[in-house]
């Protein structure tokens, strides 16, 4: 079982490191908590729950996008540790997202730290080797610091994996199940903040109504998101190809019913 | 890596002193935009990473011009990593512009990078991490939340597909056309046009999922004895999902208070563990 635990965390530490590539390739967003707990259940072996713990700490991290100086916490870290140990102890979904946050917290300390020092250090050198016309040392800094960044970050969580799990389970015997049930009722709710922080970056106060409607659309018609995504696409072409002419973005929407 | 025979049908464009495999390499360095991100400059280091190709071939054997150039592209940086490709384009452009044309004063290409890099980020932070990200976490995520494989799959190619599309695009537009480009679409006003019709389309999936994401409910029940009824029944009766709205405008107001996400978080687990302990929540 030992050795078994050992695989597992250097697997762990390699999914860490392809999450951590996601800002290397475009940003494919493969750090998003929907794929990092679908790769932790694949090399755990329970794809599905993988997928499904993937969606519950997307929702948990919906508004977690890195926009100008703002980072996030580490969601990789986060969801690989919360998906691990829900399919490993076979506890709730609910359990995946209480475990994850703080661990996304904790684990955001370092990558700060690190982006505070570490890369500000390294912009530092890359200074000086311009000052020397010499090109080449940068395209080495720049390389060196980000796989050595995400093989240490990587061995961090892998470490965490190894020592923390057993201590977490255990520790989770001593829990009264009133909390565990808490737990889950949060995991429900969580989503609002997400949405709550989307809808701050996009609405103004005049756009409102068409949160609404995408609202409305779900609970009294039970049209799936893809199908408000399509509507919400043919009205946000109406609204461009109008706005040219006067305000009469009111009138569009009128015909969605 | 740096072969310095320079054919005709080898040059980005006709006439072009940077060849097409120095382009192909800046598209592919531009994918890196948010590698080593630091406090003190954000994206400055990915930003002269992707321009090396550039200015190795056109100031290869000037230690100084290179050295200039390089300071240059070490300077602040923040841009969406999707569209990013457009500004190195135009960087391109204006770098072998001052090559060939000495007068062409070189600060003009920190002005314009500054200048241009602010307007771009909030068009494309609005429409990638804003919009697009949304919807494609809003379907990737309804199929995910049955565990169907359908659910991470579908989620990276509606992303990925318009942004990988953006980006090739974007370095032929903006090497063509160079700051022209974004003096045109800031006159028509179309940034604009384009930042509104995204937020709502964006918005009508956040309403989408606030409605079919969100999970509350009160079972608790309550009435007089033989009709006794959840009060969650009673609350579908006048409208489903009321309970839904309600917590989500109640997190849209406690972050416009500028209560930490965190802070929010913990009130809600205790909330909630109260809540259960009592019936009330579950």
């Amino acid at each position: 079982m030992g050795d078994n635990l050992l695989f597992q965390a250097i697997m762990i530490g390699v999914v860490y490191i392809i999450a951590y590539m996601n800002v290397y390739v475009g940003s494919p967003m493969i750090d998003r908590p929907i794929i990092v707990g679908t790769l932790t259940g694949l090399v755990l072996g329970d794809l599905k729950t993988g997928i499904t713990v993937g969606a519950a700490m997307e929702l948990a991290f919906l508004g977690a996008v890195p926009i100008g100086a703002s980072n996030p916490p580490d969601m990789i870290s986060g969801t690989i540790i919360g998906t691990a140990f829900v399919i490993l102890s076979g506890q709730e979904v609910g359990m995946a997202v209480a475990l994850g946050i703080p661990v996304a917290s904790l684990m955001s300390i370092v990558t700060n730290l690190n982006m505070m020092f570490v890369y500000t250090e390294v912009a530092h050198m890359c200074d000086r080797a311009a000052e020397e016309g010499n090109a080449h040392k940068i395209e080495v800094l720049f390389n060196v610091a980000h796989f050595a960044t995400a093989f240490i970050l990587a061995l961090i969580v892998g470490a965490g994996f190894y020592f923390g799990l057993p201590v977490i389970e255990k520790l989770l015997e001593y829990v009264p199940e009133f909390i565990l049930t808490g737990m889950d009722v949060v995991a429900g709710m969580l989503p609002a903040i997400g949405c709550a922080m989307l809808a701050r970056m996009l609405l103004r106060k005049e756009l409102s109504p068409y949160l609404l409607i995408g609202f409305l659309l779900v609970v009294y018609l039970g049209m799936p998101t893809f199908g408000v995504a399509l509507v919400g696409l043919c009205v946000a072409a109406l609204v461009f190809f109008n706005s040219g002419k006067k305000e009469v973005a009111a009138d569009v929407d009128d015909n969605e019913f | 890596m740096s072969t310095t025979t320079n054919s005709k049908n080898d040059a980005y464009r006709e006439g072009s002193l940077l060849t097409k495999s120095d382009m192909r390499k800046v598209l592919l360095r531009s994918c890196c935009q948010d590698t080593d991100w630091n406090y003190e400059r954000q994206q400055n280091l990915p930003a002269c990473y992707t321009m090396i190709p550039v200015l190795k071939r056109l100031y290869k054997d000037d230690r100084k011009e290179m050295a200039a150039a390089l300071k240059r592209h070490l300077e602040f940086m923040a841009c969406t990593p999707h569209i990013v490709s457009l500004l190195y384009g135009i960087c391109a452009a204006m770098e072998e512009e001052h090559k060939k044309n000495k007068d062409f004063d070189p600060s003009i290409i920190s002005s314009v990078k500054v200048s241009l890099m602010g307007p771009m980020a909030g068009i494309g932070d609005a429409f990638f991490w804003g919009t697009w990200l949304t919807i494609a976490t809003g379907i990737g995520v309804s199929f995910a939340q049955q565990g169907s494989l359908l659910g991470p799959v579908l989620f990276l190619l509606i992303f990925n597909v318009p942004a990988v599309i953006a980006r090739i695009y974007c370095l032929g537009l903006g090497y063509d056309n160079g700051v022209k480009f974004f003096a045109n679409m800031s006159n028509s006003n179309i940034i604009e046009k384009v930042t509104k019709s995204a937020s709502i389309l964006g918005l009508m999936v956040v309403g989408a999922m606030a409605a079919s994401m969100i999970s509350v409910s009160i079972p608790l029940e309550v009435g007089v004895d033989g009709a006794m009824s959840s009060i969650q029944s009673y609350i579908d009766q006048i409208m489903p999902g009321f309970l839904s709205l309600a917590v989500f405008g109640l997190m849209y107001w406690l972050l416009g208070k500028k209560i930490k996400t965190t802070t929010i978080l913990i009130i809600l687990i205790i909330v909630s563990c109260i809540g259960t302990y009592f019936g009330v929540l579950g």
